[in-house]
C-alpha cells in the first residue's frame, strides 16, 4: 500500500488501488465495501472495496479475514499482508477522504452531509471497479443509514448486480471484512504518519483513538486549539466536539451564510434604510435623503466616509 | 452542531487597510505629514472625509470598499474591520465651487480667500493652497485683477464648460476600462458582461454625468444634463413627495444684512451653516411632511436660472 | 457626530522602505478579534497554489483566492492609531506601520473571477484620475 500520493497532499481526497487481477476481468466477481474512521474527530475517513471471483469466496474465508474491529492493529497488518499475497485473485481500492474534505463538505454552503458523502464515495468505488473491467455480479455493503433504502439506491444505480446491504456486513461476508481491513490499515497508517501542513514545529502525536470521548483526544484538542484558526487540518471542524471547543475558547467567526447572522444583517439594513427614509443621520454615515449613490459605487461597494 | 454566537458590535477600530497614491507616502518631498480632514461634501452638504497631502499641495478623497462579513489578516495579525480604504486624488475645485456659487449670488467680485471660509469646516481654507487651485479658478469664475489683487465671481457658463470637459474625460476613461454603462437592470448577482458592443454614446454620457454628479449639487447636476443636451429621465424617485427632496432655497442666506460690506476687506463671512440649539433640536426630529429646515439655512443657493 | 475641526495626522517614517512589507489577506468572514494571529503558520503554510487559483480552508470552510496588485502608482498602507484621544475634539495621529503592493482576497467556496466586487473596486483609482484630473483649455 503506497500512501505517498495522499501524503503529498493530505488536504484533499485521494484514491489508491491495487493492480486488477486478470481473473477478475474474466470471471464473475463479488465485491465488499466498508469504511474506517467514520466517528473520530481526527484524521481521514477511508472507504475500501475488495473484490475477488465468486469462485474464490471459500479461499478468502479460509484466510480468516474477520471483522477488522475485533482485531489488533498488528493482526490487521498481517491480514493485509495475506491479502497482498493473494493478489493474483484479490483486488482492492481505497478512497481516502481527508479530514479537510470532510470539514469543507459538511460545512459547505449547500450542506453535504456525511451519509451523502459516504454513499457517493462507495458508488464511486464500485464504478471504478466496473470501469476497470471487473466482472461484478454481487456487491456486499456494510450499512450506512437505513439498509433497505441504500440497497434500493445501489440496485438502481447498478442494474444486473445483486446488491446486499446489511448492518455488520463486515462480520457476515468475508469480502466485506477484507475491504474493512484494507480501509482500516490505510486509516491507521495515515493517522500514524500524519504530516501537518501547518507550521507547528514538533507536534505531540499522543492523540489517543481520535474518538471525541477519549480523554487523550480531548486533551490533545485542548492543547492544539488556536484562538483564531481553530485547528490544523487534521481535525474535523464539522464535529461538534471541535465546534464547541472553538466556540468556548476561540475567537468568534461569522460567515455570510450563518442563518442567524443573515437575519441580523437584514435587520440592520432595514433599520438603516428607515433612518435614511426619514432623513435622519444614521450614526456615522451621512445620508442624503433623495440622492442615490451612482451605481458605479454601489456595484463596487464603495462608500463615502465622514470619519476615520 | 453548536448554536452560532450572536454578532457583537465592533468597538471602534484603531487600524485601517488603505490603498493610496505613491505620492502620499513619498517622504522625499515632505515637509509635513498628510492629514485626514473633514470638509463639506458638495453633494450632501454634510461632512465627508478627505485627505490633504503634505504641505496641502494635493487634495484626496477617501472612500471605503465595504462588504459585510469581511476581515483582514495583516502580516501576523488579524483586523476585524474588513474595509479597504481608497485614497484617490480629488479636484479641489469641486469643493470650492459651492462657496463660489453662494458668493456669486451677491454678484460681486470677491477675493477668493474671503469666499472659501466656513466656520464649521475651518480646514476648507487650506483648499486654496492646493497646487492648481488658484490657477484653475478661471474654469469656474471670472477673474479681475486690481492692484495685484485677484478677485473672482462665479460663472455658470464657464462652470458648465468645465464640467462638460470633466464628463468627456470620464467617458474616455470608462471606455478605456471597458466599464459596462448600459442602463439595463443589473441582476442581483452583479454579473458584468464585459463585451457589450451596443453601448451608445448617450449611455456613456449619462453614466459619466452620474459620476460627476457625485461631486456637485443636484441643481448643478440638472443644469449639466441640459448643457450636455440630455433629456431628463423620469425615475420613480422624481415622484417622491417634495418634503423628502433636497430643496434649495432661492432666498439669499442671511438676507437683510448690509451687502455693501461684502466687498470690504475686513469682512468675515458668517458661517453658512451654524445652527442655533433650537435648530439643532429640530434637525434631529422626524421631519417627514415638514418643509426641510435646510431650505432656510442651507449654505447652498440655487444655481442661476438661465 | 464627531467634531469637524479635528484633523488626523498621518505620521510617516523618514523613509517608507523602513516600514515592513507584509502579506495581507481579505477574508470572506468576520473575525471578531483584533490582535496577533499565526497567519503564516496556518494560512500561508496550507495554501495550495494551482492553475492561477489558490485554495485553503479556514475554520473548516473551503476558500478560493486570488492575488490582486495595487493599481499602478498606488501603494497599500496599514495605518494604526497609537494613542486614541479621549474626546472627538482633539486631533488624532495614525502611524504608517506596514505597506503592501498586493493583496490576496478569498471567496467562500466560489471561484474567483473578474466580477468579484473587490476586483471591480480596483477600477476606482483610474476613474478618479479622470474625474479629478485637471482639464485642459
Amino acid at each position: 500500500m503506497d500512501l505517498s500520493s495522499f501524503e503529498s497532499n493530505n488536504s484533499v481526497s485521494c484514491r489508491l488501488a491495487s493492480q486488477i487481477p486478470d481473473v477478475c476481468r474474466t470471471e464473475d466477481c463479488c465485491l465488499g465495501i466498508d469504511e474506517a474512521g467514520r466517528g473520530p474527530v481526527l484524521g481521514p475517513m477511508v472507504y475500501g472495496i475488495c473484490f475477488c471471483p465468486v469462485s474464490k469466496k471459500e479461499e478468502l474465508k479460509n484466510s480468516k479475514v474477520a471483522d477488522s474491529k475485533t482485531l489488533t492493529e498488528d493482526e490487521r497488518e498481517n491480514l493485509f499482508e495475506k491479502l497482498d499475497e493473494a493478489k493474483s485473485y484479490v483486488g482492492w481500492a481505497l478512497q481516502i477522504l481527508s479530514p479537510n474534505t470532510i470539514s469543507t463538505s459538511m460545512l459547505q454552503r449547500t450542506k453535504y452531509n456525511l451519509n451523502a458523502l459516504s454513499h457517493d464515495t462507495a458508488i464511486g468505488l464500485v464504478q471504478y471497479a466496473l470501469d476497470s473491467g471487473v466482472q461484478l455480479t454481487e456487491v456486499f455493503v456494510d450499512t450506512v443509514g437505513p439498509a433497505e433504502k441504500y440497497e434500493e439506491k445501489l440496485s438502481k444505480l447498478f442494474p444486473g448486480i445483486q446488491v446486499t446491504v446489511r448492518p455488520k456486513a463486515d462480520s457476515l461476508f468475508p469480502i466485506v471484512s477484507a475491504a474493512s481491513i484494507c480501509a482500516k490499515v490505510a486509516r491507521d497508517r495515515v493517522v500514524k504518519g500524519w504530516s501537518f501542513a501547518e507550521d507547528l514545529g514538533e507536534v505531540d502525536t499522543d492523540y489517543g483513538s481520535g474518538y471525541p470521548n477519549d480523554p487523550k483526544t480531548k486533551a490533545w484538542l485542548l492543547k492544539y486549539l488556536d484562538p483564531v484558526f481553530g485547528y490544523p487540518q487534521f481535525v474535523r471542524f464539522s464535529w461538534s466536539t471541535a465546534q464547541t471547543l472553538m466556540d468556548s475558547k476561540g475567537v468568534t467567526v461569522h460567515w455570510d451564510d450563518d442563518d442567524e447572522d443573515r437575519e441580523k444583517a437584514a435587520q440592520r439594513l432595514n433599520k438603516k434604510s428607515m433612518l435614511s427614509y426619514f432623513g435622519a443621520s444614521s450614526g456615522s454615515k451621512a445620508q442624503n435623503p433623495t440622492h442615490e449613490t451612482h451605481r458605479f459605487f454601489t456595484e463596487r461597494r464603495l462608500k463615502n466616509l465622514n470619519t476615520l | 452542531m453548536a448554536t452560532k454566537k450572536k454578532r457583537t458590535l465592533s468597538a471602534q477600530n484603531d487600524s485601517w487597510v488603505v490603498i493610496a497614491p505613491d505620492s502620499v507616502v513619498d517622504t522625499q518631498k515632505h515637509d509635513s505629514d498628510p492629514s485626514f480632514v473633514r470638509l463639506r461634501n458638495p453633494l450632501t452638504d454634510e461632512a465627508s472625509l478627505y485627505m490633504l497631502g503634505s504641505g496641502d499641495v494635493q487634495l484626496f478623497e477617501v472612500k471605503a470598499f465595504e462588504e459585510d462579513f469581511h476581515s483582514w489578516f495583516v502580516g501576523q495579525t488579524v483586523q476585524r474591520d474588513g474595509r479597504l480604504l481608497f485614497i484617490t486624488p480629488m479636484d479641489p475645485l469641486y469643493l470650492i465651487l459651492p462657496y463660489l456659487i453662494k458668493s456669486g449670488k451677491e454678484g460681486k467680485f470677491q477675493p477668493v480667500d474671503q469666499v472659501v471660509m466656513d466656520e464649521e469646516f475651518p480646514a476648507c481654507s487650506r483648499l486654496l493652497s492646493c497646487t492648481h487651485s488658484l490657477a484653475s479658478l478661471r474654469h469656474i469664475a471670472e477673474e479681475k485683477e486690481v492692484a495685484n489683487l485677484k478677485f473672482h465671481r462665479y460663472s455658470q457658463e464657464k462652470t458648465m464648460d468645465w464640467l462638460k470637459k470633466k464628463v468627456e474625460r470620464t467617458v474616455a476613461a470608462l471606455k478605456k476600462r471597458h466599464i459596462s454603462v448600459g442602463e439595463g437592470v443589473k441582476s442581483s448577482t452583479y454579473v458584468r458582461v464585459k463585451s457589450e458592443p451596443d453601448h451608445n454614446e448617450e449611455d456613456y454620457l449619462r453614466y459619466a454625468h452620474g459620476l460627476i454628479s457625485e461631486y456637485i449639487s443636484e441643481d448643478l447636476s440638472k443644469d449639466l444634463l441640459r448643457h450636455l443636451k440630455l433629456p431628463e429621465l423620469t425615475s420613480p424617485k422624481e415622484t417622491e413627495p417634495p418634503s423628502k427632496k433636497r430643496k434649495l432655497s432661492d432666498t439669499p442666506v442671511e438676507a437683510g444684512e448690509d451687502y455693501t460690506k461684502f466687498n470690504s476687506a475686513d469682512f468675515v463671512r458668517k458661517p453658512p451653516k451654524k445652527m442655533t440649539s433650537a435648530q439643532k433640536t429640530l434637525a434631529k426630529v422626524d421631519k417627514t411632511g415638514m418643509k426641510p429646515m435646510s431650505s432656510f439655512f442651507s449654505p447652498k443657493a440655487k444655481a442661476e436660472k438661465k | 457626530m464627531s467634531c469637524n475641526t479635528s484633523v488626523t495626522r498621518v505620521q510617516l517614517p523618514p523613509a517608507v522602505d523602513q516600514v515592513p512589507r507584509v502579506p495581507v489577506h481579505l477574508m470572506p468572514c468576520e473575525i471578531e478579534h483584533d490582535g496577533p494571529a499565526q497567519v503564516s503558520q496556518y494560512l500561508t503554510a496550507t495554501t495550495k497554489d494551482c492553475k492561477q487559483e489558490k485554495t485553503v480552508s479556514f475554520r473548516g470552510r473551503g476558500l478560493k483566492g486570488q492575488e490582486l496588485s495595487c493599481p499602478q502608482g498606488y501603494t497599500g498602507l496599514v495605518l494604526k492609531e497609537i494613542n486614541k484621544p479621549g474626546s472627538d475634539q482633539e486631533d488624532r495621529t495614525v502611524k504608517l506601520t506596514s505597506t503592501f503592493d498586493k493583496l490576496t482576497y478569498w471567496n467562500l467556496e466560489t471561484p474567483t473571477n473578474s466580477d468579484d466586487t473587490v476586483v471591480m473596486a480596483m477600477d476606482w483609482p483610474e476613474l478618479a484620475e479622470a474625474i479629478h484630473g485637471p482639464v485642459e483649455d
